[in-house]
């Protein structure tokens, strides 16, 4: 086997020895006959007809040098290649199809790998598991993003060295970082010091953290730099090691670079740094609960040892798991909750779950799109298959005579069947490889609908030998499956009739028919799909975020994290906020603690206590803001009244313990009673007081994004209690002059301090529906792709159908039929193959509608109105498609069409 | 020794007895020509047998791609290039192999047409 592929490339020399040897035989008998006495002429004469015919000979060596198929099919490609350059309209649409069909789907299997697939470059990352606790958590705060665990509990896993070979655990979160110049909102992740050692990351330089760089906390001041930030931020400078940056102005040292490649373990956030968990009190200002078992903020991670499954360390860890919430139980910091509820939170377990492609929530969101669209390219390649088989099967048809030729002449039916497989073949390697040239850019332009605020995504545009393995294999399998129906039809056609025959053949009409038929089902479903996405899409800005977005714009600023004190950021936010509000621009102007229209909250249970004490029985979504928050944004006040200033003073001052909650609150927690002077509290245990009074009811706006609706309550802003502040301004006029103003005011009242996403609301709204956005674009895009490709295929269908019938055409008009009644004809064709493809279609679309049920918006999947549309779509234009050669028929001379050959 | 059907060559009286030939005539002469071949198996065969060259040379090329034979250039009688091949090991136990196949074949043969 190995010989036979190396004597491929030593053909030219294997050819030559034979021919020297085959030489020196003829020229051996020559002498010999002479010698007996022979003329020179007929001994030479007597020595070639004995030899017999040297090209068989060389044949029959050269299928000893090279397995017979792979010459075969050598020889085919070449013949394909020359036949393709002599019709080069058909050999370009061909070659187009399978570009973007293979294009698309390399570029989405892409994301689909990255986002979805691909485990994180580290060590053995199949033997990574995540932590969660499944259970009453009792805990008393918890932020981040989900599978959250407190740092205490880390240390413990540390520990379980019968099942694992180390635990680790990290928080993502944003910093202001200076590295000498401005200071800047940079991402960052806290880790624990086993966090390198246990995923096997090695340095680039210096070195990384270990476990004694967690220790004490505050007492190891040090960061490790990612290399891309590295790279770009300090352009590869080999002394970064020992240099000092800035993070929430408080000073640390640098000890290292991680290995290139290694961009955390989140996909959809990549960190410039890593900051050892003992200095989290620095990074995460106001935060000094590191040492809190009740305090949960970190994902926790373990590596199995080699010797042990998740199930047995699941199991393993439960007893160990139990005895401790019992022993946590009995501390005196342990909160007092009720009977009922310590009884779960004995009960509960910590489930282990494979993390071999990290935490992400970026997965999370994207997972269900991405295979969705994964789909709809197959689908889109599917179409392009069927095209170019139509496409093969016509000219096919074309090429009959030579076919014919062929078997007559003695070529077996495999032989013909293997040598169209492999024109088609060509034709979708061509066409995989322009499509993989094509890729990059597609999956850039994907990539940009990822909105990114302060953390790239890991996410790239290249291509890997994996990416275009998958696209060899894709182009491969599409000829295989486009090639193969006019490969069977030719093997399968009458030899005497059709050298006989005037014309193609009618199988591959059927064929085609066929083939147009499942197109038009196709694109019915797609199409479908389209509409569906893109009235979620209209449906969910039509909706709108319950304010008025227009001339809104929103900022962010983070006095605490650039090293002010509380008081000083009150101070400063306050000031901002009257210099604001004193500009002849700004209509109104708000300051809310957290932003709107991000995917995040801040969210609690809340005890409410109006004639009985009751505990919500999901979490509230909650926010801090100034007065005036409401009207700023356009929302109304439906009952009670707004916050005012004297309710944002500090109780010791004067102020009033007050709430605003939105409608929704009061629907489900009143049912229909006013709200009004019930008092909440903040948690569900049995000692959360609920001391506020309820004064007002805003309208439902939305907080985390458009489609959800929630409880929220509102609480005067009375001081940043976190960090930062988002300000709401409703601006007049223009808003470049605005915006500019804006930065004036911040800029006067500190320079160093950065102002983050400051951007229209309308821009905030699109941010926040990019998954939608990109569903309904690229759906609809390749809904109008299947519809063209449907509509040539219909077309090309019909118009062979008139070429092949005109005879008979002019036949059916010399005995007077009208041209209405030839157009009918033609016509009724093309709707019984519509008819047809919807009639498949239809069950799928139900069926399909389930899988995408949960990506909709208000429209269910099994919408009529949208399915009739689509359906009068594809009908009216299949029917203008089919028109076009149908006049053509109708205007047929029948004296010339009878007297055609 | 062959039948040409076709442009191939069909070997359809005693299949592998080209082979078997060719293995004994250059294990017992050692290195020889293609020509030298079909000149020896003649001469032995008291010209009985006659190698179609068509036949031989996909066989001497089977056969030396299977590594039965090995195939050197050199200088032959008339002073011009010629291949030369020769037996090796491998090639040896094959001859032994289908020496004995031979037999067993012929003796059996020779069995049924006695007692038939």
């Amino acid at each position: 086997m190995v010989k036979q592929l190396l004597n491929w490339f030593r053909l030219r020399r294997l050819e030559k020895d034979l021919d020297g040897e085959l030489m020196y035989h003829i020229d051996r008998r020559i002498d010999d006959l002479t010698r007996m006495g022979w003329s020179e002429f007929d001994a030479r004469r007597q020595a070639r007809l004995e030899i017999g015919g040297l090209t068989q000979i060389r044949e029959e060596v050269r299928d000893v040098w090279l397995t017979r198929w792979a010459r075969d099919f050598a020889y085919d490609l070449r013949f394909s290649a020359r036949s393709f350059l002599r019709s080069p309209l058909f050999t370009a649409i061909a070659v187009l199809s399978f570009a973007l069909g293979i294009g698309a789907t390399t570029a989405i299997y892409s994301l689909v790998d990255q986002v979805v697939l691909h485990a994180l470059p580290v060590r053995e990352p199949e033997r990574l598991v995540v932590f969660d606790w499944k259970g009453l958590t009792a805990s008393v705060n918890a932020f981040g993003t989900y599978n959250l665990l407190s740092y205490p509990l880390c240390r413990d896993l540390q520990q379980q060295e019968r099942f694992f070979d180390g635990a680790f655990c990290r928080a993502a979160t944003t910093i202001s970082l200076s590295t000498g110049g401005d200071h800047m909102p940079t991402a960052a992740e806290i880790v624990s010091g086993s966090y390198f050692p246990v995923l096997g990351i090695q340095p680039s330089i210096g070195r990384l953290f270990t476990n004694d760089d967690d220790g004490t906390p505050g007492a190891s001041p040090v960061v490790v730099l990612s290399y891309d930030f590295w790279k770009t931020q300090f352009a590869s400078a080999s002394d970064v090691v020992g240099r000092k940056v800035l993070v929430n102005r408080h000073p640390m040292t640098i000890i290292g670079v991680a290995a290139p490649g290694f961009r955390g373990i989140d996909v959809g956030e990549v960190p410039s740094l890593w900051i050892p968990a003992a200095m989290s009190a620095d990074a995460i200002p106001g935060f000094d609960q590191m040492l809190n078992r009740r305090v949960r903020w970190m994902q926790v991670f373990g590596r199995l040892r080699p010797d042990v499954t998740q199930a047995e360390a699941q199991a393993g860890l439960q007893p160990w798991f139990t005895a401790m919430l019992a022993e946590d139980a009995r501390r005196p910091e342990f909160p007092k909750i009720a009977a009922d509820r310590m009884q779960r939170y004995l009960a509960s377990a910590l489930e282990l779950a494979p993390a071999a492609q990290g935490h992400s929530p970026l997965r999370r969101r994207l997972s269900q799109p991405l295979w969705v669209l994964f789909g709809a390219t197959g689908v889109l390649l599917a179409l392009a298959c069927m095209n170019v088989a139509g496409l093969f099967l016509a000219r096919g048809s074309a090429r009959s005579r030579e076919i014919f030729t062929r078997l007559a002449l003695g070529a077996s039916r495999g032989r013909i069947g293997r040598q169209l497989l492999s024109d088609s073949i060509l034709v979708a390697l061509a066409g995989g490889l322009l499509g993989t040239v094509l890729a990059p850019a597609v999956m850039r332009a994907l990539i940009a609908f990822l909105p990114r605020d302060v953390a790239a995504n890991a996410l790239q545009s290249t291509l890997n030998p994996r990416l275009l393995l998958f696209a060899i294999l894709v182009s491969l399998i599409s000829g295989v499956l486009s090639g193969v129906a006019p490969a069977v039809q030719a093997g399968r056609r009458s030899l005497i009739a059709a050298l006989t025959q005037r014309g193609g053949a009618s199988g591959s009409l059927r064929l085609r028919r066929a083939i147009v038929t499942a197109q038009i089902a196709v694109t019915l479903i797609l199409v479908v799909g389209a509409a569906l996405f893109v009235r979620t899409l209209t449906a969910l800005v039509a909706k709108g975020p319950g304010f008025e977005t227009s001339n809104l714009i929103s900022f962010s600023i983070d006095p605490v994290r650039n090293g002010y004190s509380r008081v000083d950021a009150d101070r400063l936010i306050h000031g901002i906020h009257d210099e604001i509000n004193a500009l002849p621009s700004i209509q109104s102007a708000a300051v809310a603690n957290n932003p709107l229209l991000t995917g995040g909250s801040w969210n609690t249970q809340m005890t409410i206590q109006a004639d009985q004490r009751i505990t919500t029985d999901r979490e509230v979504y909650i926010n801090a803001v100034s007065p005036e928050f409401f009207t700023t944004l356009g929302a109304r006040i439906v009952a009670g009244r707004d916050f005012v200033e004297r309710d944002t003073r500090p109780a010791s001052q004067g102020g009033l313990c007050v709430a605003i909650v939105n409608e929704d609150f009061a629907k489900r927690y009143f049912n229909g009673r006013s709200p009004l002077g019930a008092h909440v509290g903040l948690g569900s245990g049995p000692d959360a007081k609920a001391a506020v009074e309820i004064v007002g009811i805003a309208s439902n706006i939305s907080y985390r994004g458009v489609r959800e609706e929630r409880e929220q309550a509102y609480f005067p802003l009375v001081s940043c209690a976190t960090s930062g502040g988002t300000f709401y301004v409703r601006i007049r006029g223009s808003r470049e002059a605005a915006i500019e103003s804006i930065r004036t005011i911040v800029h006067h009242a500190d320079p160093t301090l950065p102002l983050s996403a400051i951007r229209t609301l309308d821009e905030q709204v699109g941010r926040s529906l990019t998954t939608e956005r990109m569903l309904a674009a690229l759906s609809a895009g390749f809904g109008v792709l299947a519809l063209l490709l449907s509509l040539v295929g219909l077309y090309g269908v019909v118009s062979f159908t008139v070429t092949q019938r005109t005879r008979e055409i002019g036949v059916r008009m010399a005995l007077g039929a009208t041209r209405l009644a030839t157009m009918w004809l033609l016509l009724r064709d093309a709707l019984a193959m519509t008819s047809l493809g919807i009639a498949i279609a239809l069950p799928s679309v139900w069926a399909l509608g389930r899988a995408i049920e949960s990506q909709l918006y208000g429209v269910k999947p099994t919408d009529p109105s949208t399915i009739a549309a689509a359906t009068v779509l594809l009908c009216s234009t299949t029917l203008i498609a089919a028109l076009i050669p149908a006049r053509r028929a109708a205007a047929v001379n029948p004296a010339d069409a009878l007297r055609l050959d | 020794m062959g039948e040409t059907r076709g442009g191939k060559h069909t070997n359809d009286r005693l299949q592998g007895t080209l082979d078997l030939l060719v293995l004994r005539t250059v294990a017992s002469r050692g290195p020889l020509h293609g020509y030298a071949i079909t000149v020896e198996i003649g001469a032995l065969s008291a010209n009985r047998l006659q190698v179609q060259e068509g036949s031989l040379y996909p066989a001497l090329h089977r056969m030396t791609q299977a590594g039965w034979l090995s195939a050197n250039w050199g200088a032959s009688e008339n002073g011009r290039r010629a291949r030369f091949y020769s037996i090796t090991a491998a090639g040896r136990r094959q001859l032994a192999d289908e020496e004995k196949n031979w037999a067993h074949l012929t003796g059996a043969v020779a069995r049924v047409l006695r007692h038939a």
